[in-house]
């Protein structure tokens, strides 16, 4: 209890300081409008605003306001995809695509309001459980990340990749694995971290310094979203409703143990590596509809539906977080847009990142919840008119926000050479059903993974054994060795029998 | 589509996709042997062992790239990829899209690898979201095509008139640009008057670059394409002999 009241207190002083800054607000109103503005458009991801927003603010502005103005947009992003969601039918970010399930159901039958009002406050809450978790479990965390050394930490990245490319497969897990393999190539361009050996570089001097994070996040994330919106398209019939957007205090006090389970599920997914708020909103939807009374109503028009999917969403953004700041492993795609500021800025996640880092996070993440919030509530009928937008109107100008951005973090054209040749390669691979995520977590880890990796055979003479010899990196490896095992066809039968055979 | 149809194209797309992946693979593993991996110098070390050389790494992914590949053509061919995978209705191609994409990539190309570092960024942009919006907000083929010709056209009289990094600054692609964009937008508010969308669209097209390119020069004091450009060359000379001297005195 005093390690949380001693948080506490660290957190409060962290806030105070934002409070007390005229230029918080600025940031961070912007940057939460701009967010459930990219959430609300159908065609523009969570991943996108935060991305693109790292090619303005990354590094041009102080660390504190570059964080503002990303995690205000993170936060929004991913509540505004629950408009189109609710009014259209179609999910304006993938996060929200369970929200859409109940949601549209309620708006048909005339209480849109309803479902916005209740989508606000359980996003409000579902982004305060995760980040009380955040305050909590990272310090926890970064107490027994001390111990970890190059082998676990080779293991974990790993770890993260496999874990990535199984959960976010849609097609074969084979798929995600081979995206995760493509990211860890790209990540060995350039010199190497040990002994400087130049790979890949084909006599470029551009390619001795490797692929740079964020030309390769906008080309993996932008241009396919890009190529892809760029088709005639109705923009879709938005559901009317006359109800006022108010959250409904007796309902979310009754669907109160729902909203807590969500967030603790939403939470809980963020954190393992590599995934993002969709699983979280699909997985605590899919809870929610066993456990649940109501669950035969679930796809009907639930209230209770639709809180365990959009609760979940956001609350995997602390959740997210927290491998991140920890262990420097991205907990979802847009932790990895986040973590690839924090590498503009010199900043490296993990053990040894600046505790006071990590309570402004914490601050900011407070804030812009409350902001979301009060937007949510205020602001909707603007964000409504915005889903009117046909997409092949904004999506040009995101071409061009995506190549000045692109531009000026590394402020040469050979990273817009590069943004647009991973685009096309992401483009395909979307067509062909790869997942881009694992792709972009291998290029984020894939340095982390090849130093530490040599650098444990380097400590053990070349021993392989290293990664069996200390109980962290025996579990981790086992963990690893499971999850390819568990995919295999051959394996899997084999279990289906014991498990038949035991029963 | 049924969704076993949709399986059956996903398998033939998936026999391509393997055998594309083998030969990067197997072109990388061969790229992988000039790094050296036995008892060698490496980057001024010497006596670099196996565990620890540049290679080992790279190996291990390219290695396991290949294996992942032939799984996945053998998932591919015993769903029926490889029966499929000769015919462009067993690919699941469709004409039209592939139209799309074709003047997509024409115009994206045109627009980063020879506009954008030759042509002024706010003319270059302003063409840009003209075209895409011209081309795409209806679906129409033939829109979408002089859309990309006409993309093509200032891309290639920028490579052809300015090639050199040296002579980027020059402004004799500016003007070919902005004729092609003044031009296009009269073509399509002749053709078009009738839609909201296009008759909003000049304002997009000349708004939203010149806010941005604007913002990241002198809010962020950043680095922006082609600073000598015809209009941003303007644009800065003014803002700091005409306009800033008004608050710095």
């Amino acid at each position: 209890m005093e390690f949380v009241l001693s948080q506490l207190a660290g957190f409060g002083g962290a806030f105070a300081a934002l409070v007390v800054d005229p230029l918080t607000y600025v940031y961070l109103v912007t940057s939460v409008f701009l967010g459930i503005t990219f959430g609300a458009l159908p065609g523009l991801t969570a991943t996108l605003a935060v991305t693109i927003l790292t090619g303005f603010f990354g590094n041009k502005i102080p660390l504190d306001y570059s964080l503002i103005a990303l995690l205000g947009a993170y936060v929004g992003a991913i509540y505004g995809g629950s408009y189109p969601s609710i009014l259209l039918n179609i999910p304006g970010t993938a996060a929200s695509a369970a929200t859409a399930m109940d949601g549209h159901p309620l708006a048909k039958a005339g209480r849109g309001g309803e479902a916005l009002g209740l989508t606000t406050t359980a996003s409000f809450i579902g982004t305060l459980i995760g980040t009380f978790a955040l305050l909590v479990f990272v310090w926890a965390l970064l107490l027994v990340s001390k111990n970890i050394a190059s082998p676990e930490k080779a293991l974990l990245a790993l770890f993260g990749i496999l874990l990535s490319g199984t959960l976010m497969s849609e097609d074969l897990v084979i798929k995600g694995w081979i995206a995760g393999l493509i990211g860890l190539a790209m990540a060995m361009v350039g010199m190497d971290p040990l002994l400087s050996e130049p790979r890949y570089t084909f006599g470029w001097s551009y390619m001795m310094s490797g692929f740079q994070v964020v030309p390769v996040l906008m080309g993996a994330f932008a241009v396919p979203q890009i190529i892809e919106g760029l088709r005639h398209a109705d923009v879709g019939k938005l559901v009317q409703f006359r109800d006022r957007i108010v959250p409904n205090l007796a309902t979310v006090r009754r669907y109160l143990p729902t909203i807590t389970r969500s967030g603790v599920i939403g939470t809980g997914v963020g954190a393992l590596p590599g995934v993002g708020e969709d699983v979280a909103g699909w997985v605590s939807y899919g809870v929610g509809k066993t456990v649940s009374k109501d669950g035969k109503n679930f796809g009907k028009g639930s209230v209770e539906g639709l809180l365990s999917a959009e609760t979940a969403n956001n609350a995997c953004i602390g959740g997210a977080l927290i491998p991140l700041l920890v262990l420097g492993i991205p907990g979802s795609p847009p932790a990895a847009a986040l973590m690839g500021a924090f590498k503009i800025n010199n900043v490296i996640p993990g053990p040894t990142i600046d505790p006071a880092i990590i309570l402004r996070v914490v601050a900011i993440l407070v804030l812009a919840s409350f902001t979301m919030f009060l937007m949510g509530l205020f602001t909707a009928r603007v964000f409504i008119r915005i889903l009117r937008i046909p997409q092949t109107v904004f999506l040009p100008v995101v071409m061009v926000l995506t190549t000045i951005g692109s531009f000026s973090v590394g402020g040469g054209i050979n990273d817009l050479y590069l943004m647009l040749g991973v685009g096309f390669v992401a483009y395909f691979m979307n067509m062909l059903a790869f997942p881009i995520a694992p792709l972009v977590i291998g290029v984020i880890l894939g340095g982390l993974f090849d130093e530490t990796f040599r650098r444990s055979l380097f400590l053990s003479d070349g021993d392989l054994s290293v990664f069996v010899s200390r109980p962290g990196a025996a579990i981790l490896l086992a963990l690893n060795v499971a999850l390819i095992l568990s995919q295999i066809p051959f394996v899997q039968r084999a279990f289906g029998r014991l498990k038949r055979r035991t029963a | 589509m049924e969704p076993s149809e949709d399986k059956s194209i996903m398998r033939a797309r998936d026999f391509w996709a393997a055998l594309i992946l083998m030969a990067v693979s197997v072109f990388f593993l061969w790229r992988t042997a000039d790094i050296p991996l036995f008892n060698t110098t490496q980057g001024g070390v010497a006596g670099v062992a196996w565990y620890n050389s540049a290679a080992i790494v790279p190996l291990g992914i390219f290695l396991a790239m290949l294996v992942l590949s032939v799984v996945l053509l053998v998932v591919a061919i015993r769903a029926g990829g490889a029966q499929r995978a000769l015919t462009a209705v067993g690919l699941g191609w469709d004409r039209d899209e592939a139209l799309r994409f074709a003047t997509l990539a024409v115009i994206f190309l045109s627009y980063i690898a020879a506009l954008v570092p030759r042509v002024d960024f706010i003319i270059c942009s302003g063409l840009l979201i003209t075209a895409l919006i011209y081309g795409y907000h209806e679906g129409r083929t033939g829109r979408m095509t002089l859309a990309a010709g006409i993309m093509a056209l200032a891309g290639a009289a920028a490579m052809v008139l300015h090639f050199p990094q040296s002579e980027w600054s020059a402004h004799g692609d500016d003007w070919i640009a902005l004729v092609l964009w003044i031009g296009l937008t009269c073509w399509m508010l002749w053709n078009g008057h009738r839609s909201r969308v296009f008759r909003i669209t000049p304002w997009i097209a000349v708004g939203a670059p010149l806010i941005l390119v604007c913002a990241m020069a002198f809010g962020f004091r950043q680095n922006v394409p082609n600073r000598g450009g015809l209009i941003f060359s303007k644009i800065e000379y003014h803002y700091y002999v005409t306009l800033r001297p008004l608050w710095r005195t």
